[in-house]
């Protein structure tokens, strides 16, 4: 049993009482330990972390370009034709060279002005990976905790009431199950298109109607759990009690959802931040010229050049995007072992 | 049995009411002149959207009337429409939703079945291997790789995969579903379309097998903790046997009930997949359509998905009680 770990350096003392013998850990120490005996949850919790600290911190300290500057320096474009021309039977090449001097210096290579190069519009790809890590992240964090909320209050009236209400529940669940995901948003953007909305603000509206349609998975998880838990004894102590049904709720039987709550989440962070770059790629969330990852790679939908010679300018996005989902999905399923009671590993 | 089934199709039909009920309130959600923006906008851009279509739309959905009885009524004519299987006409295509669905469904349920094949191919075994070695090194290399496939955005890897092989490398055609400078017909034809069809389908299975794999490893592992596992292991019986008859019937159970439920899904279309690849898939269309405000169709393609979708639920339960001998139907 881990609960009570022998002190490995000196051996037991029959003479001391059991507890100054073994060294105490609490659930929460179990858990954490676990944790991090795991590799691939150490290297998911680094992957997250550095994103978060390169999308917050990034900007403050690399502070060449910001999110909507446009390099400016210019840019010389040379084209070129040759030209051949046969005069008394003599052959002439004519090559002609134009120069083009165009404002914006866009779509230039990797340098030490631009650590990742220009886009198309002559934006900083760097800075924007950053903006965009910023707007990613936190609207995956919103989507997730709203669809948390919604999910713990229903899925808990339902599965502690029973009867009529948690038929209700559930069927509305079933309904909400059978909705389309990605085509429902594309109907609620174009009703967004109708209602002028700041692009700005735009990705958050959409994934607030997102959370509506996907809080039943949690609600279904937090049901069926507390389906099982309002049976046992300590439950019945609580009713004897006399304690109100909302403490009974959130204060006894919510926190021991808890565990599978927070695997869900972590999940669904994963999920979420996928539903937001597909989003923006389909250049129905975040537009331009504001950065999201997804916005970053829609350009290669239309733009057949940047996708052959430019790779700087979307894959580096993709790569963000992918590091972010495997972190979250790294830590989840370690999160997942590591509050296994049954796990012994 | 038969009764379960009755009952099951009534609660099916219950669920499309209330689907029915959202997509009539998001279409209501929608200002009037608006729709009327979009319909000019296509008009300008070169289609023609003749005021019959235009006039039986409005009166389709009962638009105009926002009173509560003026909504009352559109939902139910909208719903009389749906239940004749009449979507509505197209602004783009100017022929009915139906058909412009099944028209396009083909390409899509091709596509998807043959990703789902080599899907459910190459990931059972994966899952077994991983559960038979749990947390060995091949256990890890499995489930890494397909966490990675599990995460990566079906566009990115998707215009990945089109950049290397079909426009760097040049093995496979970057777009289309038909060489059009060549005529072919017959089997040819059909060539031709299956290697048009490679990059995307390669795609989907890539980005799909994780989830499977993850399925029939959980299974497998809880299976072979199954006391019948011991017995047969103390009888003595080799260990091929042990896994292939004893062992892999058993997690047969929940793959098969998700391939029922996964059938119906198969004509529904992969949007970003169908996208990228320009595959005229009804994904592809129905992004298309919403890029142009061709409403009518939207509306009838969420239908359709969500017609599809409740059948998928409906499938995988009846399925579930005909493999499952142990489970009960009420």
């Amino acid at each position: 049993m881990e609960e009570l770990e022998m002190k490995k350096e000196e051996a037991v003392d029959a003479e001391l009482p059991l507890d100054k013998n073994v060294r105490l850990m609490s659930p929460t120490r179990m858990v954490v330990r676990r944790f991090f005996r795991s590799r691939l949850s150490i290297i998911g919790l680094i992957m997250v972390v550095s994103l978060f600290l390169f999308s917050f911190v990034g900007p403050l300290v690399y502070t060449q370009w910001g999110e909507i500057e446009l390099d400016e320096s210019g840019k010389t474009e040379y084209a070129s034709s040759v030209t051949t021309y046969t005069v008394d039977g003599e052959e002439y090449t004519v090559r002609q060279t134009t120069e083009k001097y165009l404002k914006d210096n866009f779509l230039s290579a990797p340098s030490s002005e631009h650590i990742l190069g220009t886009d198309n519009e002559g934006y900083d790809v760097f800075v924007r990976l950053m903006y965009g890590g910023r707007i990613s992240l936190i609207v995956s964090f919103i989507a997730v905790f709203l669809i948390t909320i919604l999910g713990v209050v229903l899925g808990g009236i339902a599965g502690y009431f029973g009867g009529a209400i948690d038929n209700i529940i559930m069927r509305i669940c079933d309904v909400l199950m059978c909705l389309p995901g990605v085509p429902i948003l594309l109907i609620i953007s174009t009703i967004l298109d109708a209602s002028d909305i700041d692009a700005k603000y735009r990705i958050y509206l959409l994934m607030i109607y997102l959370t509506f349609i996907s809080w039943t998975g949690t609600a279904r998880l937090v049901r069926g759990q507390i389906l099982s838990l309002r049976e046992q004894e300590y439950m019945v102590a609580a009713e004897a009690m006399g304690y109100s049904t909302s403490r009974k709720i959130f204060k006894h039987l919510v926190p021991n959802v808890m565990p599978q709550l927070i695997v869900q989440m972590t999940l669904s962070l994963g999920s979420m931040i996928l539903y937001e770059a597909t989003l923006s790629y389909l250049n129905l969330g975040v537009k331009a010229p504001y950065a999201a990852w997804g916005t970053m790679i829609n350009i290669i939908s239309t733009n057949q050049d940047v996708l052959q010679n430019h790779w700087y300018v979307w894959v580096p996005a993709g790569i963000c995007i992918v590091i972010a989902v495997l972190g979250f999905n790294f830590v989840g399923d370690g999160l997942r072992d590591a509050l296994d009671p049954k796990g012994r590993r | 049995m038969f009764k379960y089934i009755v009952k099951r199709i009534a609660y099916s039909v219950l669920i499309l009411l209330g689907v029915s009920l959202i997509i009539y309130f998001l279409i209501r959600l929608m200002p009037v002149d608006f729709i009327q923006d979009k319909i000019n906008a296509i008009n300008q851009g070169g289609a023609t959207v003749s005021e019959e279509t235009v006039q039986a739309m409005y009166e389709m959905y009962g638009l105009g009337d926002n009173s509560v009885k003026g909504i009352l009524k559109g939902y139910f004519s909208w719903l009389g429409a749906l239940a004749q299987g009449d979507l509505g006409t197209s602004f783009v295509y100017g022929i009915p939703v139906a058909r412009v669905i099944t028209e396009h469904m083909g390409v899509s349920f091709a596509v998807s079945l043959i990703a789902t094949v080599f899907e459910f191919l190459i990931a059972i075994p994966l899952g077994i291997t991983a559960a038979r070695h749990q947390y060995s090194l091949r256990d890890y290399i499995v489930t890494i790789l397909v966490m990675i496939g599990i995460s990566l955005p079906s566009f990115f890897f998707g215009q990945m995969l089109k950049d290397v092989l079909a426009l760097k490398l040049g093995w496979f055609p970057p777009s289309g579903l038909v060489n059009a400078t060549a005529s072919y017909n017959g089997i040819q034809l059909l060539l031709d379309q299956m290697y048009h069809m490679f990059i995307p389908i390669l795609t989907i299975v890539i980005l799909s097998i994780g989830a499977r794999m993850r399925m029939t490893r959980t299974n497998m592992l809880e299976v072979l903790n199954s006391d019948y596992i011991r017995t047969a292991r103390a009888k003595g019986l080799k260990e091929s046997v042990v896994i292939n008859k004893h062992a892999f019937r058993n997690t047969l159970i929940p793959l098969v009930t998700s391939l029922a439920g996964l059938l119906p899904s198969l004509f529904s279309g992969a949007i970003i997949t169908e996208q990228v690849f320009d595959l005229p898939g009804i994904g592809n269309i129905a992004l298309d359509a919403m890029n142009r405000g061709d409403i009518p169709f939207i509306m009838g393609y969420n239908m359709f998905l969500a017609l599809l979708s409740v059948l998928g639920v409906l499938l995988a339960d009846l399925m579930y009680g005909l493999v499952d001998p142990r489970v009960k139907l009420e």
